[in-house]
């Protein structure tokens, strides 16, 4: 493939990770992650991305769900390998003293078996004694097994209490990031909001949006900028604002609003900016344009 | 912006889950469940649109998740990823099946306005602060789209179709919106 950035454009990437593609068109996508780096970092971000946005979605399941699914799925995977585990086979032990304490357990006990037959001849009294023995075995098998199957599932419980306590604390963390993350994006705001650096441009509706108002922060000594929307005209689809610094005279590209920014939920750091006079907005399809559609201009102010 | 994923299983975590599921423990299964089940029930909920069918899904899920683990290629990608791609599979195949008996494919799509109306959340839960965010970085047509692609297994052409829009713009806004959504947990 001769052009990299093409077939990294062509959307090939997002039908894999999507699995629109047949096997073989899989196989092809595989290959060219394996000979490009490029192509392999760009398809993990892409499967990432889908990932972030699957998580984003988690729903906790409705109560119940862990015990009926896990039971069901345990019993499915363990079914086929049932005669092969020891637990298995202990269970099985386990039922035929349940069902038939006396003579079949003799036999499964290791001495028992041989000294049955080398005894066929000793007198019959003696049965009934080792058959009490057999009993109070099988008792005492009986008891050990359920003691065991006790401690069993005492030790499976706190376990998965174990778990359930790993995944709380887990999920503390993730809300404590998250809340973090808001508190440095609003002690940010602040700092902006409180610096005497920062100039305030006031720039006000044009022509096609008298009612349209918003702010630019501007500080000429860092060349940050910041946009504060107060208000501006709902967007048609596929539209996005752009913000402009004049120049001279000429237009300099500030970066796009994002939709939150455009109705106004907070300020948005837009693109550094070394010198300007006057700052504008204008209406450009999603993703921003290289020059301004001067015709769509929505507000505009001098320094 | 954040250097922490929003649930992801850390790296060694991972690992570790893995090499028990290769050893074939069954006890790895339920460590599973408590990990992921609620971003895999999410994304199956959001398709099938039905909590008893999406158990049935998850259900279906784990037992194929056992049964072909060794199909699974670290090397490849992210266990998060391979799950979620047998969840959405079959969810998919569920829906497709059930469409084929009910008829129509709008019908799916009014069905999942009211379904995400219906999972609105009702208590503070940090996996809708993820949402939140996200709703916040898409702007709504690219959200549309990504949702047509992922929770209705549309392909890029349908969602074209769907949408009245011509196939570039469908690819170019899906990577875009990508791209939004890699840059949040990096």
């Amino acid at each position: 493939m001769e052009n990299i950035q093409d077939y990294i454009e062509s959307g090939i990437l997002e039908q894999y990770a999507l699995g629109e593609l047949s096997p073989a068109e899989q196989a092809a996508v595989e290959g060219m992650a394996a000979r490009h780096p490029e192509v392999r970092e760009e398809l993990q971000q892409v499967q990432l991305a889908f990932g972030v946005y699957a998580e984003a979605h988690a729903l906790t399941p409705p109560a119940g769900m862990r015990e009926r699914v896990l039971h069901n799925v345990m019993a499915q995977i363990a079914a086929p390998a049932a005669n092969s585990t020891p637990n298995a086979s202990l269970r099985a032990d386990v039922d035929a003293v349940a069902q038939n304490p006396t003579a079949p357990v003799i036999s499964t006990q290791p001495v028992g078996y041989g000294e049955a037959v080398n005894r066929t001849l000793t007198p019959a009294a003696e049965a009934p004694a080792r058959s009490l023995w057999a009993m109070a075995a099988s008792v005492a098998l009986l008891l050990s097994l359920g003691a065991n199957f006790l401690l069993y599932s005492r030790w499976k419980d706190a376990s998965s209490d174990l778990v359930a306590l790993q995944n709380e604390k887990a999920r503390f963390a993730t809300t404590t990031t998250v809340l973090n993350r808001q508190v440095g994006d609003l002690r940010q705001e602040n700092q902006v909001l409180r610096n005497d650096e920062f100039r305030a441009v006031a720039l006000a509706g044009t022509k096609t949006a008298p009612t349209a108002h918003a702010r630019v922060l501007f500080n000429p000594a860092t060349h940050k900028v910041y946009v504060d929307v107060k208000s501006l005209p709902a967007l048609p689809a596929g539209k996005q604002y752009q913000l402009w610094a004049l120049d001279k005279g000429k237009p300099i590209d500030a970066g796009v609003l994002t939709a939150a920014t455009a109705t106004g939920e907070g300020l948005q750091a837009m693109k550094d900016i070394a010198s300007a006079q006057t700052f504008a907005m204008t209406v450009e399809p999603a993703g921003g344009s290289v020059n301004p559609t001067l015709s769509t201009m929505t507000v505009v102010g001098n320094i | 912006m954040s250097d922490t994923p929003l649930i992801s299983l850390p790296p060694a975590a991972e690992a570790e889950l893995v090499r028990r599921l290769q050893a074939r423990d069954e006890s790895a299964m339920t460590l599973f469940y408590d990990r992921y089940s609620a971003a895999l029930y999410g994304v199956i909920f959001r398709i099938v649109k039905a909590e008893d069918e999406a158990e049935d899904v998850l259900q279906e899920a784990l037992v194929k998740i056992w049964h072909a683990f060794a199909s699974y290629d670290p090397g490849k990608g992210r266990l998060f990823t391979w799950v979620l791609n047998i969840c959405r599979n079959l969810s998919i195949d569920k829906i497709r099946s059930r469409q084929h008996r009910v008829g129509s494919r709008t019908q799916g799509l009014d069905d999942s306005l009211t379904a995400q109306r219906q999972a609105a959340p009702t208590a503070f839960r940090p996996e809708h602060i993820g949402l939140q965010e996200i709703t916040q970085k898409l702007v709504p047509e690219q959200r549309q789209i990504i949702d047509l692609l992922y929770f209705e297994g549309f392909t890029q052409s349908e969602v074209a179709e769907e949408l009245n829009i011509p196939l570039g713009t469908v690819k170019t806004r899906a990577r875009t919106a990508i791209k939004v959504l890699s840059k949040l947990i990096r």
